[in-house]
């Protein structure tokens, strides 16, 4: 009989590898005047997947998602400390214009929010006349064209994107909106609650589309639904207070298959579970 | 708290182990039938399968509607699929149980041989046995008592074996080479219905720790 040679050592545990991250956060405290909200987040967000935040109202999600595009600190008072890194510059070191933040790091909100004197086409091209001093007509076509195939938009405008962009059903608004977010070429596209004014079946157009938007950005997506964030995300954060007034903190992060099945965390199983309050 | 949810996974538990219930008793009956010779026991126990089934389409059904409804996640989620598992687990037990039964009822006039008889019999308690530490194991979410069902199995794998040697010693005689043929299927039926009872403990530990593993591989 033929002998096999014994490998002399284990061989290395294959791994999945990680994509880099997107954005790093590193010990971030966001404060609305003296109160503090959310204290001491860590989080990598890998680049082209979709990251859910999930958590009971008040924990700090959405605040955290604003801070991600220094949305937060257009409320009066509003401060953050610590640091985001969008791949590796600080967003909030000195000399950064958070303008250019947020185009690099775009943003759809819970409520369908048209430009409503605008029509279709000048609600997509509104984000690049904002930026861009000069873009040609042919140009400006193109980019929103392809924004409205990139938000499944285009085959259902298309003969009409000179009427007004507040005369669509509401999971088109938010799908215009999406097109006018990444009409501009983001990075990264923060989701608030992207799906919670729509009915069912909008509601999983707008999930399909993430599963599409990601390929091409690193999106990030808060939600109360969490058949949602099990259903669109792959990585999921879970924020959690521990009383009223008490700052929200990130409790856990994974991959959303194991959130969902096998969680670290008692707070987090109670959560996704239903079984907290 | 979801209520609602928390008293159907009680009800599907509590089903559960009267399933379980429900497959001792037909072990048993199914080995005092082939103890006794009993043909009219075996025909009991065949027929008393219908009152597994129904338990086991009633765990089924009740498992479909509250996936449907209630979109269980974590442990409640694994605790339904543990569930869902285990009542197929203790169907086919039944299963086997019907099988003895009506290898039963194709020997009962022949004379066994009394020292496999025991030897089946004495099969037939550790598997008793084993089911029940399965069950309790599973409703007192306790991986120790759910891995002693690994040496439980090996004890009943070594009778299955004996017995084996035992049949092929008997005499030339036709009719109890027959009789020694059908023991050896009622044997296998015994040994398998321990395989289940280690299925059910492997589901308890996947339901403590969420992680699948078998106590033992294929091999042994």
């Amino acid at each position: 009989m033929e002998a096999r040679a014994e490998p002399a050592t284990e061989p290395p545990p294959v791994m999945e590898a990680s994509s880099p991250a997107a954005i790093e956060v590193k010990d971030l405290n966001l404060y609305y005047g003296t109160f503090l909200a959310v204290e001491g987040v860590d989080m990598k967000i890998e680049r082209n997947k979709a990251t859910a935040l999930i958590g009971a109202s008040g924990c700090g999600k959405s605040t955290f998602l604003r801070s991600l595009n220094r949305m937060h600190e257009l409320v009066p008072g509003a401060r953050a400390e610590g640091t985001v890194a969008l791949d590796d510059e600080d967003i909030y070191g000195p000399n950064i214009d958070p303008v250019m933040i947020r185009r690099r790091v775009g943003m759809v909100f819970q409520a369908p929010n048209p430009f409503p004197t605008m029509s279709i086409y000048d609600n997509v091209a509104a984000g690049l006349k904002l930026n861009t001093r000069r873009i040609k007509k042919n140009d400006l076509d193109t980019v929103v064209e392809r924004s409205l195939r990139g938000a499944n938009l285009w085959d259902e405008v298309k003969h009409r994107l000179g009427k007004s962009g507040s005369g669509l059903s509401g999971g088109q608004q938010q799908r215009l909106c999406i097109a006018r977010a990444i009409a501009v070429e983001p990075e990264v596209l923060l989701m608030d609650e992207p799906a919670s004014a729509l009915d069912p079946i909008s509601t999983l157009a707008i999930e399909d589309l993430v599963q599409e938007l990601k390929q091409d950005y690193t999106i990030v997506i808060v939600t109360h639904n969490m058949q949602q964030a099990s259903r669109a995300s792959d990585i999921t954060g879970f924020f959690n207070i521990e009383g009223a007034g008490e700052p929200g903190h990130l409790i856990e992060m994974g991959p959303t298959e194991k959130m969902f099945t096998n969680p670290e965390h008692k707070a987090t199983e109670d959560y996704v579970s239903g079984r907290f309050g | 708290m979801r209520v609602g949810l928390q008293e159907e996974l009680d009800q599907l538990e509590a089903s559960l182990q009267e399933e379980g219930e429900l497959v001792r008793r037909a072990l048993r009956g199914a080995l005092n039938a082939l103890e006794q010779q009993d043909e009219e026991l075996a025909d009991e126990v065949i027929a008393f399968d219908d009152e597994v089934d129904r338990c086991y389409f009633g765990i089924e059904t009740g498992i479909q509607s509250l996936l449907a409804r209630q979109a269980p996640a974590a442990q409640d989620l694994r605790l339904v699929l543990a569930v869902l598992h285990n009542n197929l687990h203790l169907e086919r037990m039944a299963d086997y149980c019907v099988t003895v039964a009506k290898l039963t009822k194709l020997v009962h006039d022949t004379p066994p041989d009394e020292t496999l008889t025991e030897a089946l019999e004495d099969m037939g308690a550790r598997a008793e046995e084993m089911i029940q530490t399965a069950l309790d194991s599973f409703a007192n979410r306790d991986v120790e008592v759910a891995e002693s069902l690994v040496e439980m199995d090996e004890l009943i794998d070594g009778a299955n074996r004996r017995v084996v040697h035992q049949i092929l010693s008997l005499s030339a005689d036709p009719d109890l080479r027959e009789w020694g043929l059908r023991m050896l299927l009622v044997s296998r039926c015994l040994e398998r219905i321990g395989d289940h009872a280690v299925d059910i403990g492997e589901q308890t530990a996947f339901l403590v720790s969420g992680q699948f593993r078998e106590f033992t591989d294929a091999s042994h």
